[in-house]
């Protein structure tokens, strides 16, 4: 119980400024990546038309996202962009799920990660509307219905970096903080492996697509 | 002195337990009674299959119930725990976490009811289409809890959280509203996300094909409608973690509770109208699926178009923290 809302830091000075680096998410994010990395050399080491089953699970997921992300861009958009979906919901979804270890947290519980990667989606997005639709049509796209509701469309599109990224960090912190207090109110009997699987899996894969897809609704409002 | 804290402190533990499971208990009662009728409706069009319509509407029931049950945890450990001996702004933090988990449970409870009553119904319909709808409302009731964690989280926050370094004036106002804008905050969005699974479940039973599709558009606008309750979770945040300089004026201080007020009220209506937005949509893609992208499209557009409501609330509430 002590140990709830406990952050280890490290401060780095520089030039009269400290720069903080919270350790356990830096640490987390690696663990995913380097995951990651060894499960893609594995799904594509001996690639054949009949998959063997790592192979099976990476195409699984490249299928259905490549498929999601045709039913919303067009065909070229989605070529360009759905790489970089898939990728950003399998990092989520190790990311989620990587509390399931003993002594590991999710990187999703800080939310510096989920922060950095709804500003990333936030930036895709308004890059890719630019470039589709030309400067001055982006521009005039917060003029609308009148010119003075300006000010209240640029909060209404920052309000989506905030809300996405809240979303996530809301839910999977709120998992791990129920999973805390009530491990500790039962005397760790019976109850918590069962919050464990609805929590960190359950909740954890659901809130990694929810992510996921609203970051390619957002391309996709800003290129139609 | 020191005696009369403590029995404030009692007081605002008592008194936080009871608005707790008070309040809690409103949603899902309403929530699992809703399932219960559909339940009945279902089994007397389709006797054959009552087990498997009992069962659904019991696991429905039991996920609509787990907001109550965060409210009794709450509602337990106001009344368990020692908290005397601590500061004065301890009273406050008693009264919101018991508020923010109550109120914050009331929409979630009534909107996981929604999706588990239309499963049953939509069972007696399609009973081969049983495993898909349970899968279904599942995720769409676990989705509606969503509001109401957030809630737990802030009532955990503040329980488990040391107020004791920071200023009483206007801190304890501060507390109170990050109470409000977190319970208020969660009530339009629970409900409405209930709305938009139930019309899923619907969708899957009248069209089982478009099943995959009615799940992911049930995501979307479901994530969209909770957009709100976020908006009162950061306000929450803001104020329970910004540190406010101590002042005399109750002016300061009441800027933070109406901020908090402000951020609670004005979510709920977006969340309500953002629900029924996507209901509709939903419920049209699965009996049109060739419509699927420009139904999503228009539902993105007015869920945006409801949400400015909560937009000014959030603009209003930040200028009450920041500005004056």
């Amino acid at each position: 119980m002590e140990d709830l809302g406990q952050i280890h830091q490290l401060i780095v000075p520089l030039f009269g400024h400290e720069l903080t680096f919270n350790l356990e998410p830096i640490i987390q994010t690696w663990i995913v990546i380097i995951g990651l990395l060894v499960f893609g050399y594995l799904a594509t080491r001996r690639k054949g038309i009949i998959p063997g089953r790592i192979q099976a699970i990476g195409e699984f997921f490249i299928d259905q996202f490549y498929g999601l992300t045709e039913d919303a861009l067009d065909k070229e958009l989605s070529r360009k962009y759905a790489p970089m979906i898939t990728a950003l919901f399998i990092f989520l979804l190790f990311c989620n799920w990587l509390g399931v270890l003993p002594h590991l947290g999710e990187p999703t519980s800080d939310l510096n990660t989920t922060l950095s990667m709804g500003i990333m989606g936030f930036v895709i997005s308004h890059y890719a509307g630019i470039k589709k639709k030309g400067l001055k049509t982006y521009l005039k796209g917060y003029c609308e219905p009148l010119f003075f509701m300006m000010p209240l469309n640029i909060i209404g599109e920052l309000a989506k970096v905030i809300s996405i990224s809240f979303r996530l960090f809301g839910n999977i912190m709120g998992g791990d903080i129920i999973v805390i207090v009530v491990t500790y109110l039962v005397f760790s009997l019976v109850l918590p492996p069962f919050l464990t699987a609805f929590f960190f899996i359950f909740i954890g894969a659901i809130q990694a697509f929810v992510f996921t897809m609203l970051t390619l609704v957002y391309i996709a409002v800003q290129v139609n | 002195m020191t005696i009369a804290i403590d029995t404030w402190i009692q007081v605002a533990a008592f008194t936080g337990g009871g608005l707790a499971m008070g309040f809690g208990a409103i949603g899902a009662a309403i929530g699992e009674g809703f399932t219960a009728s559909e339940a009945s409706i279902a089994i007397s069009r389709n006797p054959k299959i009552s087990g498997d319509i009992f069962k659904s509407m019991l696991v429905g029931q039991a996920i609509a119930e787990s907001a109550a049950i965060f409210a009794l945890v709450v509602a337990m450990i106001l009344l368990f725990t020692d908290f005397t001996g601590q500061s004065v702004l301890t009273i406050s933090v008693l009264m919101a976490a018991g508020l923010s988990m109550g109120l914050g449970a009331i929409g979630s409870g009534i909107g996981s009811g929604f999706p588990a009553g239309e499963a049953c119904a939509g069972m007696s319909r399609q009973p081969a289409m049983s495993g898909q709808l349970t899968t279904n409302m599942l995720i769409g009731s676990a989705v509606c809890q969503t509001p109401a964690i957030f809630s737990l989280v802030v009532s955990f926050i503040l329980i488990y959280s040391n107020f004791s370094g920071q200023p009483v004036s206007p801190t304890w106002a501060a507390i109170l509203g990050a109470g409000f804008a977190a319970g208020f905050g969660a009530i339009g969005s629970g409900l409405g996300g209930g709305l938009v699974a139930q019309t899923s479940c619907e969708g899957i039973a009248r069209q089982p094909t478009s099943a995959g599709t009615v799940t992911n558009i049930m995501l979307l606008g479901q994530a969209v409608t909770q957009t709100t309750a976020i908006y009162g979770l950061l306000i929450a945040f803001i104020l329970l973690f910004k540190g406010f300089a101590p002042t005399e004026s109750l002016g300061a201080a009441m800027a933070l509770l109406g901020a908090g007020l402000c951020m609670g009220l004005g979510a709920i209506g977006p969340g309500i109208g953002e629900g029924a937005t996507a209901r509709s949509a939903v419920r049209w893609i699965a009996r049109n699926k060739e419509a699927t992208a420009e139904l999503t499209r228009i539902m993105l557009v007015g869920q945006a178009v409801s949400e400015s409501t909560g937009i000014y609330s959030l603009v209003v509430a930040l200028i009450l923290i920041f500005v004056i």
